[in-house]
């Protein structure tokens, strides 16, 4: 009983960063109906940079964590102007196809910065686990939660509270009415890059500082997850993503205590599986879907 | 006000608008009729940036139009309303209403923080202003979508009115309304000219067109065929035969267009 706590609170703190991971995803798509594939790559690169100060410098654990935040929104806006802006008007499959190209050169950046196939990532602080009665939780895991929930309600408090946020959500909801009402949609585009990439890099952060460690593949590894979670909760589904990370956390972490290590991923993917059977759009995503076009009827 | 000159938009060989002048002065309510076909949504697109012409100019308040996208235009003060109407489903009544005023001048002028973050007790008021005039005071909290449909009508035209345009392109807005809605439909036209916001509406219901318009220009193939005051055009005979291929009284009753 003790473990099955144990597993189901580590993998919900864990599980907060899957669901960052997804919230980038999944808002990107919603306000385009377009996948950035090279989300997950943008997360890599910001890090990277922070890296290379550490390696080369020895800087302030903090000023490295700043750098990588401005490194990925950077890299987030950078993605946006190449595969999203300049053809916005083309198919959809023409920005997933140009954002994989991009992915894969964010990776040779990376790659030539810092050559070597592992580098060490430093630790916002280095404290010993809390105890909480017979509980044992990592500080790095604390962390983790603590930021993703000041994230998410910020973003809450973001999409329903200014006129921002409206504004990307009447666009997620009629990209040309939103147009006509004023709404710069080039620029709200941009802007949702930019804090997509800052949701990003917080959550890159946090793992890389749990894992202390650092490769190309993380690049690979947030875009795994972040799409399993977002397809879990359901794309376009904000609510759906924040689930369906914690639910993929919570998997993980049993699956791993009770099956084993190498059962770690096998289960996620078995975990999707069941979903998308059970559920074809996600969890969230198909009542959001049928609302919506519901309304689109109605309207 | 607003100057259309040898205004041509053409889709393939299909000749929308061909050469079109029209002037709408400042303060009037212009109306802007004619059969299916004739160009009349065409214009409105043109004008609001939906696309470019084929040739020709668009000058608002002096100024040339050409090329700016849609929100340029609205900011520089030309806001519209659909023929289909475009809320935002899931967003609440008073959220539409919000988000239009982004490009209000003077809550623009404030800066980012006021423009994209918060409400002002200005802003507040305003559209307390905005749900009185579409009669929608007590359905602020409501779902655009959960609306009936001539409410939904009634929230477009206030959000278009949110910017505070100084021109307001009006498509087809009485399209599916009942007689009691068409007159309230004018009675909230006349107010909305009286704070100084000059009309071009585009309409097939001539119970409304006739009666709220001071100026009506009526096209066909893409020109103008015949401008005047509203009984000037009833009476015309290019008009009449236009509508119907030969002469009567009537260009052509009150209904939805097929």
């Amino acid at each position: 009983m003790i473990d099955f706590v144990q597993n189901t609170v580590d993998g919900i703190m864990f599980g907060s960063s899957y669901a960052l991971l997804a919230v980038g995803f999944t808002i990107i798509f919603g306000v385009m109906r377009r996948l950035n594939l090279a989300f997950g790559a943008t997360i890599m690169l910001g890090a990277y940079v922070g890296t290379w100060l550490h390696v080369n410098y020895q800087v302030n654990v903090l000023i490295i964590a700043l750098a990588i935040l401005a490194s990925t929104v950077l890299t987030g806006v950078y993605v946006e102007r190449l595969c999203f802006r300049a053809i916005r008007r083309d198919a959809a499959l023409a920005s997933m196809v140009s954002s994989f190209v991009i992915w894969m050169q964010l990776e040779e950046v990376a790659i030539h910065l810092l050559p070597e196939r592992t580098y060490p990532f430093p630790s916002l602080f280095v404290v010993d686990a809390i105890e909480v009665g017979a509980f044992l939780f990592r500080a790095e895991h604390v962390t983790m939660l603590v930021l993703a929930v000041a994230m998410v309600g910020a973003l809450h408090l973001l999409l329903h509270r200014t006129r921002f946020g409206l504004a990307l959500r009447a666009m997620s909801e009629n990209p040309r009415a939103a147009s006509y009402m004023g709404i710069d949609t080039g620029r709200v585009m941009l802007c949702s890059f930019a804090l997509v990439s800052l949701v990003g890099g917080v959550a890159g952060y946090t793992i890389l500082a749990t894992d202390e460690q650092i490769t190309p593949f993380f690049g690979l590894w947030t875009t795994f997850k972040g799409l399993i979670a977002m397809m879990l909760g359901g794309m376009g589904s904000l609510p759906g993503a924040i689930l369906g990370g914690l639910m993929l956390g919570v998997v993980e972490a049993h699956s791993q205590w009770y099956l084993g290590n190498e059962y770690k991923d096998l289960s996620a993917y078995i975990l999707l599986f069941a979903i998308l059977v059970l559920r074809p759009g996600g969890l969230m995503g198909r009542r959001i879907l049928s609302r919506e076009e519901l309304a689109y009827r109605r309207v | 006000m607003l100057e259309l000159r040898g205004l041509s938009k053409h889709f393939g060989g299909v000749k929308a608008l061909d050469g079109l002048d029209l002037t709408v002065d400042e303060g009037e309510i212009f109306g802007l009729i004619g059969p299916n076909g004739s160009g009349k949504s065409t214009t409105i697109n043109v004008i609001c940036g939906v696309y470019g012409q084929t040739a020709g100019t668009v000058r608002f308040r002096g100024e040339l139009m050409d090329g700016q996208p849609p929100h340029r235009r609205l900011r520089a003060g030309i806001a519209r309303t659909f023929q289909n109407i475009r809320l935002f489903p899931n967003l609440t009544v008073w959220q539409n209403l919000w988000v239009a005023q982004n490009s209000h001048q003077d809550i623009a002028r404030q800066g980012f923080l006021p423009r994209w973050l918060g409400t002002t007790r200005q802003t507040r008021k305003e559209i307390a202003g905005l749900l009185e005039l579409a009669d929608l005071g007590h359905k602020g909290d409501d779902l655009a979508a959960n609306l009936a449909f001539g409410e939904q009508r009634r929230l477009e035209f206030a959000r278009a009115a949110a910017a505070r345009p100084k021109l307001l392109l009006l498509d087809e807005p009485a399209a599916g309304m009942s007689r009691v809605e068409i007159d309230d439909l004018s009675r909230r036209i006349r107010r909305v000219r009286e704070s100084g916001v000059t009309v071009l509406l585009v309409e097939h219901v001539m119970e409304l067109v006739m009666g709220v318009t001071e100026r009506i220009a009526v096209l066909n193939f893409g020109n103008r065929i015949a401008f005047g005051t509203p009984s000037e055009v009833q009476h015309n005979q290019a008009v009449q035969e236009a509508y119907l291929g030969s002469s009567s009284p009537e260009p052509r009753p009150a209904g939805r267009k097929s």
